[in-house]
């Protein structure tokens, strides 16, 4: 098994970088930019806290984004949160059909390795990548606090990693699901779920009917200006997340253990 | 007596309302070379990869090396060489590291038979997977199915893409490893390697097995077996 994973972690390294160094620079520029920003932001923020339904969409109703807290919620929380969402769906989707799809699955599962262990090392592999990009996005940020030189608090910034963590790690769930479903390339389903749940999360609160139905998605309880305005847990769509996870990989096990493997 | 190596009873696999193979029973005994014939779709592969665990068999008992193919699947395939009809490895990685992955995953050291076998199949291990042919792809899957020494080796139509001479040295290998104790069932489309090399052989039509008396049959009985479908 460690020899999958290995090999898994190294196929994967590629995406890896690729993401969490874009990712986490992307971050990282516009942490920077705030010192360039900070005068017009003043302004901006009475203009911004003023916008109604949207204001509160994106947290700019109870944030100033004149403060670099309320600017790093606004602006990266945005950016992270979507990117490492579609990070974890691309990985994950992919993880156990890409064998099938790229006709490589019989030379793998011709060895002596029963599925289960197969799927334990691809699920692990899943699990580190994804640590390892809220690692280096972490750090990208943190070195932008102290480039800047700017007060940051560090407990809500690392709540909001966590928590960040805990979303992808539930996207992640429900791709691995899919991604044991078929021998194909799912990367479009991927993606196209990814947007959908941030889309569900934005308009969730823009629309007051949709809000008491939040916690479903799992950008409820990861959102930043919530968390940097220390709101309440969201327990509901916390255990929901963890539900959501734990049936995804259950069913992943389940379903293939059962079915037949594709040439 | 020999002992049997492959003990299949009654298999039937169908693919929802396709068929599959139907009431498939047959045995190869130990230092067999077995033929395994039969035209495109007649089932020979569905019947070897359920023999591997990669099918989920409707019924009917399978027994590889005495143990049972769905309870002992990892136990089997430590002892089973495998080589696919279409052999696909990663891209991105080289050949040597291929091998190596191969025999780490079985936590073996198998570096003295691959670099025989890589030497005498002339196999150029420093190159990436992406950047060779089917032949030499092929040639990398037979130094992954020989280099643990397994006690069966199933190949699933070994020799296309092969050069004759790479032919020849692949059966000269099969040859040894049998003499050495190993069996082999061999699923191919060439009459010619079945009436120089196989001890026993069958001929699969249309999800159903038929045990052939000899394996050294003429062109014209061989070809009957595809005639009579297509009639």
């Amino acid at each position: 098994m460690r020899s999958v994973l290995k090999r898994e972690l190294l196929l994967n390294l590629k995406n890896l970088l690729i993401w969490s160094l874009s990712v986490g620079a992307l971050g990282l520029v516009c942490i920077l930019l705030y010192k360039s920003m900070e005068g017009e932001m003043k302004d901006m923020a009475d203009a911004f806290s003023n916008m109604g339904a949207f204001s509160e969409a994106f947290g700019m109703s109870t944030l100033s984004i004149a403060t670099l807290k309320g600017y790093f919620a606004t602006e990266i929380g945005a950016v992270h949160g979507l990117g490492s969402c579609m990070f974890a769906a691309i990985i994950a989707i992919n993880i156990i059909s890409k064998e099938e799809d790229a006709h490589t699955g019989e030379f793998l599962f011709s060895l002596p390795l029963s599925r289960n262990r197969i799927l334990t090392a691809k699920s692990l592999c899943v699990a580190i990548m994804l640590v390892l990009f809220t690692t280096v996005c972490t750090l990208f940020y943190l070195l932008g606090f102290k480039l800047l030189g700017e007060e940051m608090p560090l407990d809500l910034f690392f709540t909001f990693m966590v928590r960040q963590f805990l979303m992808n790690l539930e996207v992640a769930g429900i791709c691995l699901a899919l991604s044991s479903l078929t021998g194909k390339n799912r990367m479009g389903l991927g993606l196209g779920m990814a947007l959908l749940f941030y889309a569900y999360d934005v308009m969730g609160r823009v629309i007051p009917d949709l809000k008491k139905y939040l916690f479903i998605g799992p950008f409820s309880y990861a959102n930043a200006s919530e968390i940097f305005t220390e709101a309440e847990l969201p327990v509901t769509g916390i255990v929901v997340a963890c539900g959501v996870l734990i049936c995804g990989v259950l069913f992943a096990f389940w379903y293939y253990n059962k079915r037949d493997l594709a040439s | 007596m020999k002992e049997n190596v492959i003990e299949i009873s009654h298999l039937t696999k169908s693919y929802g309302k396709s068929r599959g193979v139907i009431d498939v029973s047959f045995n190869v005994k130990k230092g067999d070379i077995f033929g395994f014939l039969g035209p495109n779709g007649a089932g020979k592969s569905t019947t070897i990869r359920s023999m591997l665990g990669f099918l989920k068999i409707n019924s009917g008992n399978i027994k590889i090396l005495g143990m049972d193919s769905i309870k002992d699947h990892e136990e089997i395939l430590k002892n089973v060489g495998y080589m696919p009809s279409e052999a696909w490895f990663y891209d991105s990685m080289k050949v040597n590291d291929v091998i190596k992955y191969a025999a780490d995953v079985r936590r073996l050291d198998c570096s003295k038979e691959a670099a025989k076998l890589c030497e005498r199949l002339k196999v150029d291990t420093h190159k990436k997977i992406k950047q060779l042919s089917l032949g030499n792809r092929k040639k990398v899957s037979i130094v992954c199915a020989m280099q643990h020494r397994p006690r069966l080796f199933i190949f699933d139509e070994p020799t296309g893409g092969l050069d004759p001479l790479m032919q020849k040295k692949f059966f000269e290998l099969i040859n040894e490893y049998v003499a050495q104790g190993a069996t082999c069932l061999l699923s191919t489309h060439v009459l010619s390697e079945v009436d120089k090399y196989c001890k026993n052989a069958a001929i699969m039509r249309e999800g159903r097995l038929t045990m052939l008396e000899t394996p050294h049959i003429d062109d014209e009985t061989f070809l009957s077996f595809y005639e009579e479908e297509e009639g």
